[in-house]
Order: structure tokens, then sequence, then C-alpha cells
């Protein structure tokens, strides 16, 4: 019995005396993660006690950028990819640390790691890779002999099939601008093609070009496939309608279906890339890096802290990843679990992510006006509300990036 | 000796005040003159910020939301005004059930305005909210709407909940008014055979006028800082495509941005914060004007 109270005395100090790091996120579906990983540092003989706080995504810069430089920060945060302001702006200031010294990054490929790479250092380690597209209740589809559409039309014949037999196609989060902005760009890698975009980029054509448009008008006429009211709609109402059957389809990335299974676990979800317009045409899913685990300024514990780094840049530490999250983990060799959507998912990634994009990760939305913020999230809205036309939210795309994009400057010869 | 006394009893309040209100006044009016991304170097850039404000891109942005924190101070003052008025009124005339009715109407204002974000979101819901669900069951199915993703009905939505949440405030003022008015008043105007709306129109209404004054002067301050609501119902975004964008949310956005932020800059801001002020001020002094003069009637 002694024994037991000395024992017991011994493991109290031993956890008491457990270096802490306090790391720091926008993704509150990540704190089951962290105990994992606490868990398994400690079988490799570390007693590194995770705290993991989230604040609201729209919050969480703000948040950090304020305690970092007051000092009162955590050991670590979640950081935004490079290239962007903010990432950009901290590192700059000096509030996030390179950590080439501490950390092997030889399970990382060099597209990955362009994300946390400023002026030859790397800044944090890359957590997922994000994969969006067409996500569907495989029920109704097997229900209604539905196939995965290879053109845009059929896309159309499979939301009139749907209609006709009672069920919503599509749940639309319309209240939220940047989910519609998101449902564009991912239309426009396949309907648009990433050569169209390369060639945008490089100021060959521009946002007048009747192919953009062509892909406005297309989405404005998919519109009478949206739940009724989709502009009230939220991703929250969006998540629980698609989890309990009642739309079939929804524009999303592949972060949700954690969410969904959660909600639901007896949902069977199957995801496509958008068509393009005809067979011949490959189809091609917006992928793009989601962020970055990123030693700070204000470590307080250093040693530990690089520990858990260290541990983030293993495929160990990308399994537990994926298999709380769903998400695709940034870091290779990481075992995936065995769901055949999460198989897609990675095959998607690996070998149809368009190399060309206009949203996030993309030249357009890094000045302002931005293609992101400031054209496509409210005319998206404006244009599904039928305030403005297809033409004329190309016409405001081409207004707003020829004021700085200097390709699409010459272009028009400004 | 006595200025001393004086001095010790009022300095603790004036330090806090100086610390907590003062300074941060003067921190924003500094930090207005000023490019900062709320990271390292502030840059000076004299009036630029405001110079975007009033006449850059940026003005549309501005401009959108002041008209609509007017919109909402004309709207929010005749409703809060009007159906205060009313409903204090008939607590006043002591009718059956009307010690209940005051709670149940005060009762709003004591939900804490996240769950009335919330819930008013999951009751103006489109497909399963409760506003639709009724109209339907009752007949008026082509009234149902997406009542916040509709711009044509989305910024009256919230300013309609928001009436709902302090009608009770307004109710109780009133109410407190119109029980100040003597008694003998209003019993001389039933005996020289005045009717119930004589009364409130000739007697009543001109008695409460003052309280009215006071209540217009706190509603204007309050629609040009109203923020909590705006969030809580449609999010920083504001949408749809910002039709229902106040002054408030145009600050939030720009100084901590988030997604879909179009401008972000803590000194543009601070310059936002400074026309907001600059607009409520003058108000806030004559209602201290107004206050003091009553009390000093009293």
């Amino acid at each position: 019995m002694r024994k037991l109270v000395v024992l017991m005395a011994i493991l109290l100090c031993v956890v008491a005396l457990a270096g802490e790091v306090n790391i720091w996120s926008w993704r509150s579906q990540d704190a089951e993660v962290w105990k994992q990983v606490e868990q398994e540092l400690r079988k490799m003989g570390k007693d590194i006690k995770i705290n993991f706080t989230a604040f609201a995504p729209t919050e969480y810069d703000a948040k950090i950028a304020v305690a970092l430089q007051t000092g009162t920060g955590p050991d670590i945060v979640y950081s935004r990819r490079l290239p962007g302001g903010r990432t950009q702006t901290m590192i700059e200031n000096g509030l996030y640390l390179p950590i080439d010294e501490y950390v092997d990054f030889s399970n990382f490929s060099e597209t990955i790691l362009k994300s946390v790479t400023f002026q030859g250092k790397r800044y944090g380690v890359p957590f997922a890779v994000q994969v969006v597209g067409i996500f569907y209740n495989k029920e109704y589809f097997d229900r209604f002999k539905l196939k995965e559409p290879e053109t845009w039309d059929e896309l159309v014949e499979i939301a009139k099939t749907l209609k006709k037999n009672g069920i919503t196609p599509f749940f639309v989060p319309g209240k939220e601008a940047w989910a519609l902005t998101m449902q564009h760009a991912m239309c426009g890698v396949s309907v648009l093609g990433p050569e169209w975009i390369k060639k945008l980029t490089d100021g060959e054509t521009d946002f007048l070009d009747p192919k953009f448009t062509d892909l406005n008008r297309r989405l404005n006429e998919l519109k009478v496939y949206y739940q009724d009211g989709f502009l009230a709609n939220s991703t929250t109402d969006m998540d629980a309608a698609f989890a309990f059957g009642q739309a079939a389809m929804v524009f999303y990335g592949i972060w949700g279906y954690q969410n969904w299974k959660n909600l639901n676990p007896d949902i069977e979800v199957g995801y496509f890339m958008v068509p393009p317009l005809t067979k011949d045409q490959k189809p091609y899913a917006y992928v793009y890096m989601d962020g970055a685990i990123t030693l700070t300024s204000n470590v307080k514990n250093l040693k530990d802290s690089i520990e858990v780094l260290k541990f983030c840049a293993t495929p160990k530490f990308g399994t537990i990843f994926a298999n709380i999250t769903y998400n695709i983990p940034a870091v290779s060799g990481a075992e995936i679990p065995k769901i055949p959507l999460l198989e897609e998912i990675v095959d998607v990634y690996l070998n149809h992510a368009s190399p060309y994009v206009y949203w996030v990760g993309s030249v357009f939305v890094t000045q302002k006006p931005s293609l992101y913020d400031d054209v496509l999230s409210p005319g998206m809205q404006e244009m599904y509300a039928g305030k403005i036309t297809p033409e004329e939210l190309s016409r405001r795309a081409q207004e707003a990036i020829s004021q700085w994009y200097e390709p699409l400057k010459k272009r028009l010869g400004k | 000796m006595k200025t001393r006394h004086v001095l010790f009893f009022v300095l603790p309040a004036l330090a806090l005040y100086s610390l907590f209100v003062v300074y941060p006044l003067l921190d924003s009016l500094t930090l207005s003159f000023y490019s900062w991304k709320g990271v390292g170097p502030k840059v000076f850039v004299g009036l630029k910020n405001f110079k975007e404000m009033f006449f850059g891109s940026f003005s549309k942005e501005v401009f959108n939301a002041f008209f609509h924190n007017i919109y909402f101070f004309v709207v929010t003052s005749a409703l809060e005004l009007g159906l205060g008025f009313l409903i204090a009124f008939l607590l006043a005339s002591k009718l059956r059930g009307t010690k209940i009715f005051r709670t149940v109407v005060y009762m709003p204002n004591m939900i804490p305005l996240v769950i009335v974000g919330f819930m008013w979101n999951l009751f103006l819901n489109p497909q399963i909210g409760l506003v639709n669900n009724f109209l339907k069951l009752v007949g008026l199915k082509s009234l149902a709407r997406p009542w916040l993703g509709d711009p044509s009905t989305a910024f009256l939505s919230i300013i309609l909940v928001n009436t709902w949440r302090h009608l009770g405030f307004y109710v109780l003022v009133i109410l407190a008014a119109i029980l100040n008015i003597p008694p003998d008043l209003i019993e001389a105007a039933y005996i020289d055979g005045a009717n119930n709306r004589k009364i409130a129109s000739k007697i009543v209404f001109p008695l409460v006028l003052p309280t009215f004054r006071t209540l217009l002067i706190l509603l204007f301050i309050g629609s040009f800082n109203v923020f909590d609501m705006v969030y809580a119902m449609t999010g920083v975004q504001a949408g749809p495509f910002r039709k229902t964008d106040v002054l408030g949310t145009v600050f939030y956005r720009t100084a901590f941005g988030g997604l879909g932020s179009a401008y972000t800059d803590m000194g543009l801001g601070a310059a936002v914060t400074v026309f907001i002020f600059t607009i409520v001020m003058p108000l806030s002094i004559l209602y201290v004007f107004l206050v003091e003069r009553r009390e000093r009637a009293w």
C-alpha cells in the first residue's frame, strides 16, 4: 500500500513537472488530435502536456497578432499558408520563427514546402492538404441509378432527375460568400481548365473572355436546383441538411466529412470533381495547402515545443491527424483510414490537382481589390439574388483586377 | 483642504475613466493617422485614411453602412417609441394581467445576445424556421421567404429582432414617465368627458415627450454603435452582399480582418471609429445636458 502511495506521488510529481506547450488554432476539430499526440509523445518518454486552444476563424488572426506582440501568445500557432500577406508580415516582424535547424522535412514534397517557405527558410510544419469538389449522398445516386457525371450537361441532368423525384439536388450555403467563391473556383478549374487560368495569369486572356462569362451563366442557371432560400443558409445548415439527406449534393471541401459522419454515422458519401464541358476535357480538382504548425517568438518552452514540431513532421502524426479529422495530411507516408472516399480524395490530390487556380493560393487574391474578397464573394451573392448579370460579374472582375495586376494592365494597354 | 477631499474621491474614478475611456479614445485618434497591419511598425500617413474613407474606393463601403445606420435609427425609433408608448399606456391603465405582461415584455432583454442571434437565425431559417412554417400553416405561403438571405428583407429582419429584444426597456421607461403624471390631471380630464384616446394624445403624450427626447438620443447613439445584433444575425460579412452592413461591422472587418474582408488596416479601422465618434459625441453631450436640466428641474 505504501509503495503504491509513493508510486502515485512520484507519478503526480512527474505529471506536475511535465513541460507544457501551448498551441492556438482556428481549427476546433483538431482538439482530439493533440490529445493523441500527447499520448504518443508520452509513449516515447517525453512528458509534454499540450494545451490546445481554438478561436473563431474570423477572430483568430487578430488574436494571435496582438498576443504575440504583447508577449502573451502561445509557444506554437497554426499559421496561414504562404504566399499570404498576414503570415509574411508575422515573419518579417520576427513573430514566427524558422525551424529548419530543428525539424526534418524529408517527409514533405517540395510543392507542399513552398507554402511554408519564405526567403529560403521554413516557417512551420504543413498539416493538411484540402481538396474541394462535389460531395454526394450515395444512397440517392444508387436509388435513382445515377452515375458520376463526366460533363456539365450530365451534372444538370442528374440535378433534373433528383428534383423530379422530390430530392433537393444541391444544398448551397449562400449566406457565406466565401463558400460561393469556392464554388466558382472549383468549377473554374474544370470548366475553364488550368490552361485557360494559366493564360489569364499570363495576361493572354482576361475576365471578359466569353468563357468566363459562360461559367458565370452556367452557375446562375444551376441555382434552380439549389434548396429554396439558399442565400439565407450557412455552412452549419448545410452540414446538417446534407448529413441527414435533405439534399443530394454539396459543393464543398473534404474537411466537411468529419462533421457529416459525426452528425450521421450512416451516411455514405461519394466525391467527384466538377465535370468539364465536354468528355474530351480532363476534369480537375481545386487542391490547396491549408496551413502550418508554427513556432512563435513567444515560445516559453523551446525544448518541448521543438519535440512537438518534430513529431508533427512524422508520418505517425499524419496518421493520427487523418484518422481523426479525415483530412489529407500534408506529410507523406501517413496511413490514411481505409475509407473509399478518402482513398479517392488522395488519388485526386496526387493526380488531378489543377496547377493553376484563381482562389486561395493564386496571385489574384494577393492585392486589393482582390478577386476573392472584392469581386466574387459579393458578386456571386448579387448574381444569385438576380441583382447583377453574369456579364456584369465578369466586368467587375476585369475592372477590379486590372487596377493592379500588371499582365492584365499590359494587355489592356493601361 | 476641501479641494483635497474632493480630489480624493474623484481621483480613483477619474483614473479608471482615463485608462479605459480617454486613453483608448486618444489612441484610436492617433492610430487613424497611421497605416498599421496590426503587426510591425506603424507608418504615418497623415489624412490618407480619412481621404480613403470619404473619397476613395473604401467610401462606397463606408457610406453604404452609414446609410444603413441612419435607416436603423429611423425604423428602430419609430418602432421602439411607437410600440413602447402604446404598450406602456395599456399597462398604465391597469387592465387585468398587466403585471404578467410587464414581465413578459421585458423578458427578451434578459436573454444573452448570442442566444438571441442563434434563436432568431433558427426561427428565420428558410427551410425549418418557425416563421416560414407558421406562414405556410395559416395559408400565407407566398409571404414565406429567406428572411436573412433576401436583400429586401435581411436588414429589416435584424431591426425587428432588435426591436423585439429591446422593446421591454422602452416600455418600462415610458411607463415610469406615464406613472409620474399626477393622477388628478387624468381624473379631471375624465370628469370633463375626455375619452381614452383624447387622454392619451392631449395629456399623456405631451407629458412624456421629454422622456421621448431622451430616449431618442439614446436610440441615436445606440443605432450608430450597433454591431452585436448584425454580427449575431448575418455575421461580420453583413450579407447578403453588405445589405446589412453598419459602421460597426465595417470597423470590425477593417481592423480585424477575417474571411472576405476587403480592406484590412488597423489605422483605417481607427478612422472609422473616429467617424462614428464624431457622429455620436455631439448627441451624447446633448443627452447629458438634457438629463442634467431635467434633474435640476426636479
